[in-house]
């Protein structure tokens, strides 16, 4: 065949097939194209639908899955051991400052009652000095006149001693004689000189009766550091009694404290055991919720609703979580579930005490 | 992934927007030389093409707007072109072409009712012009208009020149007004930078001046465009003004050429009207992404840009939109998306007023519409024009006065 022939029944066939191939093709995308309009149609009524449910229901909460790896039950950890370490570092602190207040309480009481002894001690040597001050005042005196007697006589030994000499040049007496007269003599001497020390003695023993000497001045000072001594004591003493009270108090919080965190889902997590599930529930959905309520299962999150559940406790922390439709914050609680079928733990809502449609 | 590819593609898209609309403020106040230089002393001849179909007493209007022309009254003549309307435009026409004797009027009429761009070659075929202008049936020319046109063809390598559209009626409704602001925004902002390289994507077709032997090169193209068989009688302007870009040509928006335009008053009007603007868009996007290569060595990057990025804008927002409504159904519902666009609609308005006083907009409600109205136009139009390409209908035409026509032709 030649080629103008051939090239001629080709392009005859193309002008037969082309409007095919169109027709095809168009049929085609017509068939996309209204399905696909449906489609949006139909997203478009679902989305204002959802929109309008969600913000008229007041029954639906959000299955929340927690873990002890989540951030949340990992702070929760860290607070509560952080708490225990402090309430033991605190009962340990209690103990030490109590027994502290015990001793230094023995303390006080030792230093309170040596005082009365020394005021005892200060007051008695005080009494004896007034009686024996003029006492010895009164011997001073005739000590003084003794000695004045005996200067007299001194001076008379002296002229006895210059006889002695003289009777034994003249042979009146032997040398032995005079020796012993002579001892005679210096022992007198010795003897005043004894009595005028003796004198002395005296006088200053008076002056110390009489006087507040510097002896008297020490036993005062220790008096005083003994005051003062106690004194500081009792400061330490209430300032520590203080400090057991506040100790007490904070030991008595932390205790509530922990126990108050106990009683939050992330304890039950962290326990360990058998799977726990939660649910947030928004405060506007609040009346909703009690303990045994039933929890239903939805398709569709709000139809052909099915019992999975109920609610076994609320749990009073407030927590704020993202809506799950409008994906605004919200503020509301949890409460734990009790699931039959725990895959509903992870629905985008669940709804509580009543069915949304009534099937 | 995906969605951050979307993203990514919508900063791209803002960003560029932004320096789109920057680069048009610096050079509207700070480069002269991004004008184009006009000769007023190039008078050519010219052969205005007026496509009509049911627009009544409007097109007699029309053509007494251009008989005021300040242009040479020998070097211009006006062809009328029916494409077989139902109501009385015909006789408007004929009413026109006997009272307005101080220029040259032709009135033609289709032998079935072709769509635009058939009835605009079929008008060509009677003119003699070596300038082409397509106009808008409903429009009211500035008397400079058709000389601010011609004055650009000065430049050999200009190909075609569009003007300014503004809306007759800004405050008819708050849909006029809001598309008074968008028309604004679109000429004198969004076209700037396109002007600089004279590579403006889109003439509009109310006012849209080409030159002859480039029309008819380009004619036989728009005969036979069609979707897959189906016969494609919508966004010839778009159509034109990128065949002019692809034969070497360069385009331009001449501010200074002015006309009116009447705006679709209801949101019905109007969403029929976008949603067949999107198409062309749509339609544009495909045959630009299926001759990339050609594009890419052929015309300026600018150009490229624009061709690439303006019609992908309203599919990337549709993403957006959908990502967003997915991700956060209340997004709309937040105050920076309404604050931003308040903001926008503020400046246009004030710009408006201060500069094209004619079209000052009244009504402080229609900046909310504005808002309102971009929502619908990203969410809706996109998505129902991707899915009714093959759609043939001109939507703000009345099914009722095209079925009575086609009875009466039958007739």
């Amino acid at each position: 065949m030649p080629t103008a022939a051939v090239s001629k029944v080709e392009s005859k066939k193309t002008v037969q097939i082309q409007p095919m191939i169109y027709r095809s093709v168009v049929t085609l995308y017509r068939i996309i194209g209204i399905a696909t309009l449906y489609l949006v149609l139909a997203g478009i009524l679902s989305y204002a639908f959802v929109m309008g449910f969600y913000a008229v229901n007041t029954s639906w909460a959000a299955p929340v899955i927690l873990a002890p790896s989540d951030d949340k039950s990992l702070d929760f950890m860290q607070k509560i051991v952080t708490s225990k370490q402090t309430l033991e570092d605190l009962k340990v602190d209690e103990k030490r400052l109590e027994s502290s207040i015990s001793e230094m309480i023995g303390h006080r009481t030792s230093l309170l009652n040596l005082e009365p002894e020394l005021q005892d001690a200060i007051v008695r040597e005080r009494t004896h000095n007034r009686a024996a001050g003029p006492q010895l005042s009164q011997l001073d005196q005739q000590k003084q006149a003794d000695n004045l007697k005996t200067q007299t006589i001194m001076a008379q030994v002296k002229q006895v001693e210059s006889s002695i000499d003289r009777d034994l040049a003249a042979g009146l007496i032997t040398k032995g004689d005079a020796a012993t007269q002579r001892a005679a003599l210096n022992q007198a001497q010795t003897s005043y000189t004894d009595s005028k020390i003796n004198e002395v003695l005296l006088t200053d023993n008076i002056l110390e009766k009489n006087t507040t000497d510097t002896k008297s001045l020490d036993v005062l000072n220790k008096q005083a550091e003994l005051k003062s001594e106690i004194a500081q004591l009792d400061i330490a003493i209430n300032v520590a009694q203080e400090q057991v009270r506040e100790e007490s108090q904070q030991i008595d919080r932390l205790r509530k404290a922990i126990a108050t965190a106990k009683q939050t889902p992330y304890e039950l997590i962290t326990s360990g055991g058998k799977p726990v599930y939660f649910a947030f529930v928004p405060y506007d959905n609040q009346g909703s919720v009690a303990a045994g309520a039933a929890v239903y299962d939805c398709y569709l999150n709000m139809v052909a609703c099915r019992k999975v559940g109920t609610v076994k406790q609320t749990f009073a922390g407030e927590e704020h979580a993202i809506h799950p439709i409008f994906r605004t914050d919200v503020r509301g609680f949890l409460v734990q579930m009790e699931l039959d079928r725990p895959e509903s733990a992870k629905s985008k809502t669940v709804f509580l005490n009543r069915k949304p449609f009534f099937f | 992934m995906a969605p951050a590819l979307i993203w990514l593609i919508l900063i791209l898209c803002l960003l560029i927007s932004v320096i789109k609309y920057t680069l048009a403020l610096i050079l509207k106040w700070s480069v002269p030389g991004a004008k184009i230089k006009k000769d007023y002393t190039y008078q050519p001849t010219v052969s205005v093409l007026m496509p009509c179909y049911n627009e009544g007493k409007t097109v007699y209007e029309t053509i007494e707007s251009i008989s005021q022309s300040d242009y040479p009254n020998d070097r211009f003549e006006v062809i009328a072109q029916d494409d077989c309307s139902a109501d009385d435009s015909y006789l408007w026409m004929l009413k026109a072409q006997r009272e307005f004797t101080n220029i040259k009027v032709r009135v033609e009429r289709n032998n079935e009712n072709s769509g635009k761009a058939r009835t605009v070659c079929n008008a060509l075929q009677q003119s003699t012009g070596e300038i082409i202008i397509s106009i808008d049936s409903d429009c009211i020319f500035h008397p400079d208009a058709i000389r601010e046109l011609t004055a650009c063809f000065s430049e050999p390598k200009i190909g075609s020149v569009g003007g300014r559209v503004g809306i007759r009626n800004p405050n008819a409704s708050t849909i006029t007004a809001i598309q008074t602001f968008v028309y604004y925004a679109a000429f004198q902002l969004y076209k700037v930078p396109e002007n600089w390289t004279r590579s403006v994507g889109c003439i509009s077709g109310c006012l849209f001046a080409i030159r002859r032997e480039l029309l008819l090169q380009i004619e036989p193209r728009i005969r036979s465009r069609h979707w897959f068989g189906i016969p494609v009688n919508q966004g010839e302007d778009r159509f034109l003004t990128h065949q002019t870009l692809l034969h070497g040509y360069g385009t331009y928006v001449n501010n200074d050429a002015l006309c009116w335009t009447t705006a679709p008053a209801t949101l019905n009007e109007l969403f029929k009207q976008q949603l067949r603007w999107r198409r062309s868009v749509i339609r544009d996007l495909f045959f630009t992404l299926r001759t990339l290569p050609q594009h890419v060595w052929k015309l300026h990057p600018n150009t490229v840009v624009t061709l690439v990025l303006t019609p992908l804008a309203p599919l990337v927002a549709l993403l957006v939109l959908f990502t967003a409504l997915s991700s956060d159904p209340m997004a709309w519902a937040g105050p920076a998306p309404l604050l931003m666009y308040l903001g926008i609609a503020a400046a246009l308005g004030l710009a408006i007023k201060k500069y094209s006083v004619r079209e000052t907009v009244n009504h402080p409600l229609a900046f909310g519409g504005y808002v309102a109205w971009s929502l619908v136009s990203s969410l809706f139009i996109t998505t129902l024009a991707l899915c009714t390409m093959d759609s043939r209908d001109w939507g703000t035409r009345g099914k009722k006065r095209e079925a009575s026509h086609a009875d009466s032709s039958s007739q």
